[in-house]
């Protein structure tokens, strides 16, 4: 894990609007802790009830530590744009979230950044 | 790793089902008390909400939406902190202080929160609520299309004013775990109406309304007539639900609800319940409202109350919505959390 950025980054939005949880976020993550990370997009899963996207990113020990980014429901992100094309595996992206609960290598999206440089953010 | 449950949970529950804030009565203003219709200002979309204020010996209690709030009252000054979620379940607070100037409430608001949320200080104001005349006579409005969320209107009020056994059943709850969507598991008609970021669809015949909710692609038919189920009808989700019409008001009553949760935090729904939606239109035929009422006596001492608006929308698709819990379950595998999952399957809804 690297982190990259402690608070908040501002970061260029071209997606942007209202999102909502399909059940309560506050159960898995910490309101207070945000995190960013880079790495490589190994999986996508593209689906119900919440979007996830499984990155590896290699921590300072060269160990290679899997994270796992959630966002809101197809349905939500698909009417902002934002479609199982948007983020292919293998994508280099630097991902904002909010820290999972009790060390979790989770992480809730805030934003994230894609190898051409676009930011999607999502949006409360 | 050990199962969690959430400490924003835990703190909220600490903070409001131990404390109603007491203050000096003896210097307050008596006026204060009452049933009051509460709207915060900002520059957001307006929220509203029912205040009740009682004074019970030297203390004083307050509820909003039917859940509890800390209040202080000194003369004729008043403040307020209410608990709120926002739509990811995050909680946070808003912090109202003014003061009682003829038969009005008005003051100032602002946020106390851990994090971003999707909300602005403001202003607010408070006047007496009486409650609304319910005209008799049928004057059926027409309801029929397609309607996505507007915002606002809704104080999502996050603790509620639980019975003691409903308390003891809500201490276990693992917020996490136990909720029916991390599973694919529809919600149920309480939570659903309430929540919604998605849109649904109102489809009209002579006997019958049918809603398509895109959340969980929940399909409900609502009776206009006075029919009974029949005794074998069984208690679901989504529960069976008659309306009739008092004026242009639509007045839903469902019955028939299997146990459920009520919101993100996991206050239960008991299979006695009855949901009462009042839906009403607004004179330009656009904006659909509705005042959603939970009668759950065996679980809440007062009922909650939610408040949504809608917009019509006829160029808003209802898509389809298919759910896949893998990734729940893959994560409590790797975890080696499935053995506490499945111990716990007796007391999930």
């Amino acid at each position: 894990m690297r982190p990259l950025l402690s608070g908040f980054a501002l970061l260029t939005t071209i997606l942007s609007g209202p999102a909502a949880a399909h059940h309560s976020f506050a159960a898995e993550f910490l309101a207070d802790e945000t995190l960013t990370v880079e790495g490589t997009v190994k999986e996508v899963w593209f689906r119900n009830p919440h979007v996830r996207y499984y990155i590896e990113v290699t921590d300072d020990n060269g160990e290679t530590v899997a994270w796992d980014v959630r966002t809101s429901s197809p349905t939500l992100l698909v009417r902002r744009g934002w479609t199982e094309d948007t983020i292919r595996e293998g994508d280099r992206v630097r991902v904002e979230g909010f820290l999972g609960r009790d060390g979790r290598k989770l992480l809730s999206l805030i934003s994230i950044e894609l190898p051409d440089g676009t930011v999607l953010e999502h949006s409360y | 790793m050990a199962p969690f449950s959430s400490t924003v949970t835990d703190a909220v529950r600490s903070l409001l089902l131990t404390v109603l804030v007491a203050s000096a009565a003896a210097s307050a203003d008596p006026a204060l008390e009452g049933d009051w219709m509460l709207e915060l200002t900002s520059d957001r979309a307006p929220i509203e909400g029912l205040l009740q204020i009682e004074r019970n010996g030297d203390s004083w209690q307050a509820w909003v939406e039917g859940g509890p709030v800390p209040v202080s009252v000194e003369g004729d000054a008043v403040s307020l902190k209410i608990d709120t979620r926002d739509l990811r379940g995050f909680v946070f607070y808003l912090d109202l202080e003014g003061r009682l100037e003829g038969d009005a409430l008005s003051g100032s608001y602002g946020i106390e929160s851990e994090t971003r949320v999707n909300a602005s200080p403001g202003s607010w104001t408070a006047v007496r609520h009486h409650p609304r005349e319910r005209p008799t006579e049928p004057r059926p409005v027409n309801m029929a299309g397609t309607w996505k969320p507007a915002p606002g209107r809704d104080f999502r009020k996050y603790s509620m004013d639980l019975t003691p056994a409903a308390a003891e059943w809500h201490a276990g709850y693992l917020m996490h775990y136990d909720q029916p969507n991390v599973r694919c598991v529809s919600p149920g008609i309480t939570a659903m109406v309430a929540w919604g970021a998605y849109p649904f669809e109102i489809l009209e015949n002579e006997d019958r309304l049918t809603f398509i909710y895109e959340f969980d692609s929940e399909v409900r038919r609502i009776y206009l007539d006075d029919r009974d189920p029949p005794d074998y009808y069984p208690h679901s989700g989504m529960g069976f639900s008659t309306a009739r019409w008092e004026g242009s008001n639509l007045v839903v009553e469902t019955t028939h609800l299997s146990p459920n949760t009520r919101d993100f935090r996991g206050e239960p729904v008991s299979a006695n319940a009855r949901l009462e939606e009042v839906y009403s239109l607004s004179d330009d035929g656009q904006t659909l409202s509705a005042v959603i009422t939970l009668h759950d006596p065996e679980n809440y001492r007062r009922p909650p109350v939610r408040r949504r608006a809608w917009t019509r929308n006829p160029d808003t698709w209802i898509f389809p919505n298919e759910c896949d819990p893998d990734s729940f379950f893959r994560q409590m595998h790797n975890e080696q959390l499935l053995d506490m999952y499945f111990e716990r399957s007796r007391r999930r809804f």
